[in-house]
């Protein structure tokens, strides 16, 4: 279909150039003596000869137009293939921003891990039961989230059960049982920025992004979105951060530029 | 609160419009043919060839026009606010162009009028047909009231640039603005050489028109390669005769401030994602709001609409999904 549009528009375009081209021959050909050179009376008089090259271009003019028809109309469907999509549809935002994506991680199955960390931090910590959040924090600070590969080797050296595990560490806030985005986005919701507009920067946010109702990180793992509760710079609301960067005073139309910081 | 001063103002504008359609209209027309020597009086069996006497229009054919003219306004005003269609738009802008532009070759049409009623009013010799003034006249009263509905899908010269609109650049808001000033430039030379006496009187717009040479596969050469360099250039930016140069879009600008109503991109209905801003080839979304005095009534802010115009209903097919979390 892609190739059929295009070598369509190679020969309307071609075709369109050519009843060009003839126009114009036939306007240097009928022209070589000077037009004002001529007698008055000649400049006026019509001739059989111009009868003739009228209603021979007004039928190449014809063929002209029908051809930039068909050619804008081949060349439109090459320019919008990218449809204006619904939102859940999107490609993901990361790549209009020009961050490159990297090779795409299937968010059902995570890589293989190198679990020797854990195997050191049980080591530096110890085995008992009062160590688990120290581990947990320091699991989360290598890898970023706690992995569930990590969890369960983390069982199997320590004394701590896999259901202390899941209880801690889905208490605290702290912590993340997903993958994270390589930036973190945290939009304010607080009642300054709710009042201004928030929900619709995040919504906007999602839509840019691609995020997939219910979870919080595009595909690409480029940006994960966060709702916090306050930024605590309520007079340049509605606000949001991304890494260290916080950008302010935002629309729906520039809170994806804010994004651009960490390109 | 502001209702009643825009009334007012537009009862104003209408009265002015009214005053001097009538005034323009005050000689009847006479065609001097008589006076030209006629077969009999030159002898020896001359007979006059057809081609030096071309008839004029008949009456029913002008108010013919007239009436496709407004109900193509009409149609066209139905269709953007209403119907939010952006296909049945571009349906009606492609009959127009068979109608107004090719089948009754760009003449006459309301740019150029300006011109015939500019003459009209400061020469009291010239007088000047009913459908010469009724196409000046309605565009600006439509304008008074939904914004500028000829400019979408009536207007001949407008719709072949539409029709061209391939892949638009977003013109810098700045450059945008200072060449929209070139056509109030132009519109005061066109005024300028038409209230001119009789004999160095001229008729720029029409002489500069970029595309009719195209609707009647004849014309100039240097304007012939202008108006196909105006349409190639329309393909990446959108309209620039229109947004730039158009003198009448200028009058249709300065009325469409009293619009009653227009192309709206409303704060509560629509998402405020931007979309409709990008989706505009014309630069006349401004801060996700629509600029009347520039909308053009293309219909495309609505089609790109995910709330609104052709993709409600995919929108409608995405919220009916089973299971699916909101």
């Amino acid at each position: 279909m892609m190739t059929g549009a295009r070598i369509g528009s190679l020969i309307a375009g071609s075709l369109v150039v050519l009843c060009v081209a003839i126009l114009l021959v036939d306007y240097a050909v009928a022209n070589r003596q000077p037009f004002a050179s001529r007698p008055a009376a000649e400049q006026k008089r019509v001739t059989a000869e111009r009868l003739a090259r009228k209603s021979r271009d007004n039928a190449v003019g014809w063929v002209l137009i029908a051809a930039a028809a068909a050619f804008l109309t081949f060349a439109k469907g090459l320019v919008q293939q990218p449809k204006p999509r619904p939102p859940a549809a999107r490609q993901s935002g990361a790549d209009a921003l020009g961050v490159p994506s990297g090779p795409m991680r299937s968010p059902g199955r995570a890589p293989e891990l190198d679990l020797t960390f854990v195997d050191q931090i049980v080591l530096q910590f110890g085995r008992g039961k009062e160590s688990a959040i120290p581990l947990l924090q320091a699991i989360q600070t290598h890898y970023r989230y706690l992995p569930d590969d990590a969890l369960r080797r983390l069982c199997e050296q320590t004394d701590i059960t896999p259901a202390e595990i899941a209880g801690t560490s889905s208490f605290y806030g702290q912590f993340r049982r997903s993958p994270v985005g390589e930036h973190i986005v945290r939009v304010c919701h607080g009642t300054a920025c709710h009042v201004s507009g928030a929900r619709q920067i995040t919504e906007e946010l999602r839509r840019f992004l691609a995020i997939p109702d219910g979870e919080d990180t595009d595909a690409a793992r480029m940006f994960t979105l966060d709702e916090v509760a306050c930024l605590g710079c309520c007079s340049l609301a509605p606000v949001l951060m991304v890494d260290g960067h916080t950008a302010g005073k935002l629309t729906p139309a520039t809170a994806c530029n804010a994004l651009k910081v960490t390109a | 609160m502001s209702r009643v001063p825009e009334a007012l103002g537009r009862a104003c504008v209408l009265l002015v419009l009214l005053a001097h359609s009538a005034l323009a209209q005050a000689i009847p027309y006479q065609r001097p043919v008589d006076t030209a020597p006629q077969a009999n009086s030159i002898g020896g069996g001359y007979k006059v060839p057809p081609v030096q006497k071309p008839l004029p229009r008949d009456y029913w054919l002008q108010v013919v026009d007239a009436v496709a003219l407004s109900a193509a306004m009409g149609v066209s005003v139905w269709l953007v606010l209403k119907r939010r269609s952006r296909k049945w738009l571009t349906a009606l802008t492609i009959g127009s162009l068979a109608y107004f532009g090719f089948y009754r070759e760009g003449c006459i049409c309301p740019i150029g009028s300006l011109q015939n009623v500019v003459v009209a009013l400061a020469d009291p010799k010239y007088s000047i047909p009913m459908l010469v003034t009724a196409t000046f006249v309605l565009p600006l009263v439509v304008a008074l009231y939904f914004g500028r509905a000829f400019c979408g899908g009536v207007c001949a010269l407008g719709a072949i640039q539409e029709l061209v609109v391939l892949k638009p650049v977003q013109v810098p808001r700045r450059l945008d603005r200072a060449l929209g000033l070139l056509k109030y430039v132009y519109l005061g030379l066109a005024i300028l050489f038409a209230v001119k006496p009789a004999l160095t009187r001229d008729f720029l717009i029409c002489r500069f028109d970029p595309f009719v040479g195209f609707f009647r596969r004849n014309g100039a050469p240097h304007m012939l390669i202008l108006g196909g360099g105006f349409l190639v250039l329309g393909m990446f930016v959108g309209r620039p005769y229109c947004r730039y140069l158009c003198p009448y879009g200028g009058l249709l600008a300065w009325c469409t401030r009293l619009a009653r109503r227009g192309v709206t991109v409303t704060p509560n209905k629509e998402l405020d994602c931007g979309l409709c801003a990008e989706a505009c080839p014309y630069g006349a979304i401004e801060k996700m709001r629509a600029v009347r005095r520039n909308c053009l009534y293309c219909a495309r802010c609505y089609a790109s609409c995910p709330c609104d115009g052709e993709l409600a209903h995919a929108k409608a097919g995405l919220v009916d999904l089973p299971g699916a979390a909101s």
